[in-house]
Parts: structure tokens; sequence; C-alpha cells
């Protein structure tokens, strides 16, 4: 058995997952099996930079110690139901007990031991050993379904127009944009919404997942087992012009809408949301796309629908990508940190790994979109969404802010404050070194050719701005060294100082 | 400085505080974090952690944030690895992956909740590879408790691999070694007064170089500015440095304190006297106008300074009936604790959750409150004027007579600010 190795880990455990999940619930009380480390971490410390809540107020830790390793954690248990119980935290509220990798190492299954102390309470054996949050998620949603749905919704029959919105929940980015601009969709054509599930529903309304005629499955890393256990048909959330209309289209007939009412609709939206994308398509910035390349680390349902909206309608080009859950052929942590080393693209979507691997390799030129966790980031208005007519606007408008940004940035300036060496960026321009940038030098084919080549691996927008950067500078150092032409030695050296 | 408005009047419960409720919420961060933090921050250091997943992800999730900016390594462990005795395996092949990285000083390997279950054995790693060294830290939050706790774990593991032992010290040298993660003027304040007096500050640890961790084996004191570095401190001890009690605190503590550097370095006992005095009054000329008379303030963190902040606290006039912190109590904290009781604290709780400070937000009326996120966070709800303890102490200074200055006057900004938290809650909480 080899050892797959880890760098800067993407998902998290199926602990987390299913935390995330339950976590959304307001009638649920969850008792995580867990090291005081564990509960911080999840509880307080990263969903309060992951969904800004200042921390989960209904997650309490077994907090296993040391003697808990070695007996069990069964006490632990106990003395934390009896307490909550004391402190009225578990009144009205399901009781689910999660286990997490340390309970699992030390095999502490509590699934009779908890039907022997509450019997309503639920233990839900998280597998965080071997899977990621996306199973966890999945599970975690078939398990509510299956323990507290399925069994109370036989008499309950699918209700028209009646729409489901799975998945969004904890620790899922950009969850409140998308989910608004998919409630406005959904409406727009007339659905009407059923159930935000579990983001929005308590664990008692879970039955009622059965009385929409429509699934709308958020994303495509998780949600669709429940969609496919409900029976109805769903479908994915759009992204793009083009593809939030085949949506609407598909929805429409699936809710037996009217063709002229969701005709009326997408024309209504063209005057107003999509107007910007129309403007701007027409306009001067409409043709960086296609000279602008990037590549996207995030959920699947972003990878797939940013390289459909940017690549395929955009018309810009997607260099690589790795979605999550992540599949074979797909760049992990490890290869995605040696291609952004080597050369990074204009636009970067992804979390802050990407961020870190572009702060190594000082790749200023390149612009990194928050577009997945982890990494602190503040999504919760509705104005950032990625999905639907909503979200292509956003996203138009956010990437020509940037270009914008960068013309900006490789405009000359004349800084105030002398805070660099002579010669450095930012420093003032001496006489001597004015007047040598002014007089041309010679150089040999092969230095010519190589700050080609270093052009080349350039964000095009940074192009033209370094090429006379690295140019002046080259031909600076072969003065310096009285060369009188500029050898490839001297450009090397230069890229190396300035590249 | 503006005035302090009206605060609260009665307050003082007429039974007194009974802890003892139960612990529900632990409050400090995941333990492991406090090791992580200052392994990561040593330049060249490439770290590689031995753990499961969701651990993983939660611990470089916050050492992106607030640690360094730096990629981290790990094994993956599933049950298959955990089970089949590969924990020894798996941490070797991260180490092997740390090693091929250009420019690694150490490799500190980060044994963690389930790979210390599993046995993770020290024999078995390497000491080195490729000439790179290789430290073993275990923090298993189940057994470190704390996040300071840990620092000090990883910080006295780092000392006995690296400190140069042995070291002659010439004898006309008279410097002190300080321990803590500090903010950055505070070392150069204290190091400023010590020339006063004919010492100086070595370097303060845990820092950011392998070179300054060597440089500690040549200090003649140690002073520990936080109290918990109790590892670290019995390995300068080792060493031969003399041991400094206490933190530069306020007016009373910063004169006692530069007394005992002075004791324990046999510097003139006149010009320490003298300099001890000098800050004693520069602290005393600010506290005299007693800027936070009246005011009831509820100290409650997990980064283990608590009771030092709470000092400064007291002696600018406040009243801080209650102060809790995440570390344990030792022969380190005992100074602080009995000074607090002597000043009008009634409850010093150790090893806090949740509960306790909530028992403790009841039964007090507080003006202010500087708490962890969860506690700040209800005292907002509450309408009280609340800060989270860890934002309000790592940026600005704390010792001495110019941490003294900066420290009380934020706590004076945030109690006038009453009304602007009651506005907030009017609208919410309606």
């Amino acid at each position: 058995m080899s050892i797959n190795l880890i760098r800067d880990i993407s998902d998290t455990s199926s602990f987390w997952g299913a935390s995330w999940v339950f976590g959304c619930f307001p009638d649920v009380h969850i008792i995580c099996d867990a090291p005081i480390g564990c509960y911080n971490l999840l509880g307080v410390a990263v969903t309060d930079y992951t969904d800004a809540l200042p921390h989960m107020a209904n997650l309490t830790p077994t907090s296993i110690r040391e003697e808990d390793v070695i007996n069990g954690t069964a006490q632990a248990l106990k003395r934390t139901i009896d307490d909550l119980r004391r402190l009225g935290h578990l009144e009205g509220k399901h009781l689910l007990v999660v286990s997490t990798a340390e309970s699992e190492m030390i095999s502490a299954d509590h699934k009779k031991y908890l039907a022997s102390l509450e019997p309503e309470a639920r233990f839900f054996w998280s597998q965080s050993l071997e899977q990621d949050e996306w199973l966890g998620r999945d599970r975690a949603l078939r398990f509510a379904w299956e323990e507290y749905g399925r069994p109370f919704a036989a008499d309950i029959k699918p209700q028209p127009k009646r729409v489901n919105i799975i998945g969004p929940s904890l620790g899922c980015f950009n969850a409140p944009a998308d989910l608004h601009e998919l409630k406005r969709l959904i409406t727009g054509i007339g659905g009407e919404i059923n159930l935000v599930y579990p983001y929005e529903a308590g664990l008692a309304a879970t039955p009622d997942l059965a009385s929409a005629a429509v699934n709308v499955v958020l994303y495509r890393e998780f949600g669709e087992p429940l969609a496919q256990e409900l029976g109805q048909p769903y479908l994915f959330a759009p992204f793009g012009v083009l593809g939030t209309t085949r949506f609407l289209q598909e929805l429409g007939e699936l809710l037996g809408t009217p063709q002229e009412q969701i005709s009326t609709f997408i024309n209504q939206e063209k005057r107003q949301t999509l107007q910007a994308v129309w403007d701007l398509w027409r306009g001067p910035q409409g043709d960086w796309f296609s000279a602008v390349d990037c590549a996207i680390v995030a959920g699947r349902s972003y990878v797939e629908g940013l390289r459909s909206f940017l690549g395929e309608e955009l018309g810009m080009k997607i260099v690589w990508s790795s979605g999550r859950p992540r599949r074979e052929g797909e760049p992990d942590n490890i290869e995605i940190r040696k291609r952004l080393h080597a050369r990074a693209p204009a636009f970067v979507f992804g979390s802050i790994n990407e961020k870190i691997y572009l702060a190594e390799a000082n790749a200023k030129a390149s612009f990194m979109i928050p577009a997945t966790f982890p990494g602190p980031v503040v999504r919760r208005t509705f104005g950032t969404p990625f999905m639907g007519y909503a979200g292509a606007a956003y996203l138009m408008q956010e990437l020509i802010n940037r270009f914008y940004e960068t013309v900006f940035n490789y405009l000359p300036v004349e800084t105030v404050k002398q805070d660099g060496p002579p010669g450095s960026p930012g420093a003032p321009t001496s006489a001597a070194s004015s007047d040598s940038g002014a007089r041309t030098m010679a150089w040999t084919d092969e230095a010519t050719t190589r700050l080609d080549t270093a052009l080349k691996d350039m964000p095009y927008l940074a192009r033209i701005s370094a090429s006379r950067t690295l140019r002046l500078a080259a031909e600076q150092a072969a003065r310096a060294h009285n060369l009188t032409e500029v050898t490839l030695d001297v450009v090397e050296a230069t890229l190396a100082v300035n590249g | 400085m503006a005035e302090v408005i009206p605060l609260t009047s009665a307050n003082n419960p007429s039974e007194s505080f009974k802890p003892g409720g139960c612990k529900l919420h632990p409050q400090s961060m995941c333990p492991a974090f406090g090791a992580l933090r200052v392994l990561a921050r040593i330049e060249g250091a490439q770290p590689a952690m031995v753990t499961d997943t969701g651990c993983l992800y939660g611990l470089t999730f916050v050492t992106h944030f607030y640690a360094a900016r730096k990629s981290i390594i790990a094994p993956a462990l599933g049950t298959a690895e955990l089970s089949s005795g590969k924990v020894q395996e798996a941490a070797n092949a991260a180490i092997a992956e740390a090693a091929r990285e250009p420019n690694v000083s150490v490799i500190p390997v980060i044994s963690l909740c389930v790979a210390e279950t599993a046995g993770l054995a020290e024999e078995l790693l390497p000491t080195e590879v490729d000439g790179k060294p290789v430290v073993l830290v275990r923090v298993p939050a189940y057994a470190i408790h704390s996040h300071p706790e840990a620092k000090d774990v990883a910080l006295a593991a780092m000392l006995r691999r690296f400190i140069d032992t042995g070291a002659d010290t010439p004898s006309d040298e008279k410097t002190v070694v300080l321990l803590g993660e500090v903010f950055p003027a505070d070392p150069l304040m204290i190091d400023g007064v010590l020339r006063k007096m004919g010492a100086r500050v070595l370097v303060t640890l845990p820092g950011r170089h392998i070179d300054e961790l060597r440089l500690a084996g040549h200090g003649t004191a140690v002073a520990a500015l936080h109290p918990f570095y109790r590892e670290s401190l019995a390995c300068m001890r080792e060493q031969g440095a003399a041991v400094v009690g206490g933190a530069p605190i306020g007016a009373e503590g910063s004169a006692a304190w530069l007394r005992a550097v002075g004791a324990a370095l046999e510097l003139d006992e006149d010009l320490v006297e003298q300099v001890a005095a000098e800050e004693e009054q520069k602290a005393r000329d600010f506290l005299a106008t007693q800027p936070l008379k009246g005011a009831t303030i509820l100290v409650s963190g997990y980064e283990g300074n608590e009771m030092l902040y709470a000092r400064l606290l007291i002696e600018g006039g406040a009243h801080v009936p209650y102060v809790s912190t995440s570390i344990g109590q030792s022969m380190l904290t005992a100074s602080d604790e009995a000074w607090l009781r002597a000043h009008g604290t009634e409850a010093v709780i150790y090893r806090k959750s949740l509960e306790d400070d909530l028992q403790a937000m009841d039964h007090w009326n507080f003006d202010l409150i500087i708490g962890t996120t969860t506690v700040a966070a209800y005292a907002k709800e509450r309408g009280i004027p609340a800060m989270y303890y860890t934002n309000m102490i790592s940026v600005r200074p704390l010792f001495m007579s110019g941490g003294t200055v900066a420290s009380i006057a934020v706590a004076q900004e945030l109690l006038n600010r009453k009304p602007m938290y009651q506005q907030m809650v009017d609208f919410f909480g309606a």
C-alpha cells in the first residue's frame, strides 16, 4: 500500500460535512463525540470564516480527554447529555450524536447505548476516517430523509408548481447569493418555493420534501442522491446567459408553465438583469475576454459553470481546472502549486491555497478571485452570485473591474515616498537612468528570444508594461557591466530579479 | 482622554459567585493550533502534519489565515493506514516530501489526536533527512487542553533540539531571554528600559528563526512574559539561565519585574531602583486619573495572558470581579492570581468553559466584556460593549508604562461606545 500525500487539503471530512448539514436545522442539537479541537475548529473558528456565524450554537462536544481515549467515550457522552438537558438546551430539539475521526479511531459506536439513554435521539456514524465532506453531506441529507422524512411522508403527494432547492448548507461558498438568485429564477417562471433544504428548513419539516413536484439541486458535488430518493424530476442550478435560459425552459416545462410566460420572463431579464452583460459584451470590455486566460479551482458546480459561461459563452481561455470532489486527471494541490509557480494565468478562481501558491511565486500580475473554501471570505450578501443571470452579470462586472485594476497598476507613477533602492520599482528615476533609457542598445538573438519567452508566460495585460521594464533593466545591467550588447546572461540575471 | 460615560451603579451582588456549573463548551482554540502557529512562522520550517483529513482542514484553515502563508504537507491517513500500522510509514513519506522543498531549515512533525492514538513512535522517525533536522511535536488536543500550552510544547521541543548547550557567556554580559508571542513593540520597549539598568534583551521566543533558538542558550536569565511556558522555562533552567518570575505589567508589576531582573542578573542595585521607580512613576502618572474608575469589566480569553490584562484594568480603576482563561493553574499563574484576589477579583477560572462565563455575565452587571468570540457575541446581543479578547490584545503593546497607556485607552474608548451597542440591539433585538 503506497502512501498518498496531501498538500494544504481542500476537502474536509464527512464529520464536518454532516455537521454543516445538521447544523442548519434550528430544531436539532448536535453532540460531536470529539476532543475540544474538533469542536472549536468546526463550531467556533472556521464556520465564522466560511459562514460569518459567531459560533454554531447547536453544537456541543463530548470533549474527549486522555482517559476517554483509553476507556471509551460513553461516560463523556452521558455527562454531556445530562448537562445539556439540565441547562434546557434539548427542549424542543432532536438530539443527534455524530462520530468523529478520533471517536471512530477508538471504535466509539454509541448507536445502542444512545438508544438506551435517549430513545428519540439518533447516532450518526460519520465515517470521518474514510469519507470526505461531500459524501458526509450526502449521507447526512439521506439520513435526515430516512429517519425524519420518509416514514412520515406516505400520504404527502407532490403539489403542482412546488419546487425544493436542495443543498445549500453551512460551509458552502457563496450560498446566500446563489440561493437568492435561484429563488428569483424559479418564482420568475411561476414556480413556488417549497423547502430550501437544509438551509432554511427545520428537521421537522423534512417529510414536506415530498410535496415538491420538482427539485433543484444547487450543487453537483452533493445533493443529487437525495433528489433521486425523492423520485421527482430534478435539475441542477444553472450558470451563464445561455445555460440559465436552457434551465428556465426545462424547469418551465416540468412545472407546466405556458411558453409565453417563460418567454416574457426571459425577455424582461434581458432588459434588466442581463442588460449589463449585453452592454459590456458589445463594448470594448468584451474584447478582453478572448485575450486573457484563467484557471479554476472550485466545487464541481462552479468549475462546470465557469467553464461553460466564461469559456464557451465569452471565449475566455481556461488553461486548466480542478473540481471538487477531484476527478482522475485533474491536478491535485501538489500539481496545482507546481503549475502556478511555473506559469500563473491572469485570473485564478480558487481558495486560499491558490492564493498562497501565487504569493510564493510572487505572481503579482495574476488576480486571485475567491471561488471556494478553504479561506476566510465573507459571502453573506445577495449581491455576489455566480449562478443564474445575475451571476453572469456579476462575474462579468467583477472580471472587468479587475482588468481596470490591472491597467491602473501598470500605468507609470511617480511616488512621493522613496521606498526602495535606486532602480527598484517605486524609487525615483534618476537623471542618469532616464538618460540610459533613452539610448538604445543592441540585443543578441538569444537574449531577444529569452525575453520573448518570458513575456509569453506573463498575463496579457501585464506584458506591455513588463516588456518595457525588463528591456530597460537589462540594458542598464549591460551598461553597468560595460557590455556593448545585451546578452543571454544579462537577460537571465534581469529575469531572476524582476521576473 | 474623553470622560467616561455614566456606568452601571450598585454593582455588588448580594450572593457570592459560585462557579461549578457544567463545562459543556470548552473555550480554547484547538490546542494544536498554538504549536502550528509557532512552528509555521519559523523561517524555512516546512511543517508535516500527521492526522486525519477533518483535523487537517480545520488546522490548515486557521494556520493559513493567521499563522503563515505557508504550504503544509501531510500524508493521507484513513482507516486503512491507521489500522494497518502504516502511520509510521505515512509520517516518513510526508517528511521525505517536506525535505524536497528548497531552503528547508527544519521539518517539524506535528502529531495530532489520531496519530497519537495510533501510537506514532519517535524512535522510528528520522532525526534528519538530507541534513535537514526533523523535530517531533506531540500535540493531541485530548491531552494538551489549551492552545497557549501547545505553544509551550512546540517551543520546548524546538529549544531542546536547537539551543546552544554549554554555551559560555561572557561574565559581563547581562542578557534576558523573553518568552511569549507579544506585540512586536513590546520587546523593544522592554529592551530600552533594561539598557538603562545595564542589561538587555537577548532574544524573544518563539522567534522566527532557528538561530534565535540557538542564541537563547547564551542568555543569563529568562523571563516568561506569559504564564504558560513551563517546559520552555525548564529547558532554559537546565542551561543555567536564572528564571525571572512574573511580567512587567502595569505600575506595580513593571517595577517588581525590573527589580527581579536586577536581582537575577546581579545588576547595580541603586541603578535598578532608580529605573524601576522611574518606570513605575510614568505608569502612575497616567493611572492617577483612574481612567476606568467605576467600570465593571469581565475578562475572558483563551490566550493564557488574561490575568495580566486584568491587572492593568484594575490599576486603571476598573472593577474586574471575574477573570477566566483556557490554561491550567500552575506555579507560573500563582502570583497574578494572588494579586488579582487582593484587588477585588472574586473568581479566577482556569480551563474555563462558555458556561462559566455566561454564569458570570448573569451574576454581575458588566459595563464592558473582553471575551472569547462566543462570549463577546453574547454580550453584544445584550447591548454590552464587548470585544474579542485576542483582537484586543494582539494589536497593541501590553507591557511597561507604554503598554499600560495603550491597553487602558482602548478599554476606555469601548466604554464610551455603549450607545452604539444599544442602538443596534434596539433594532435587531426587538
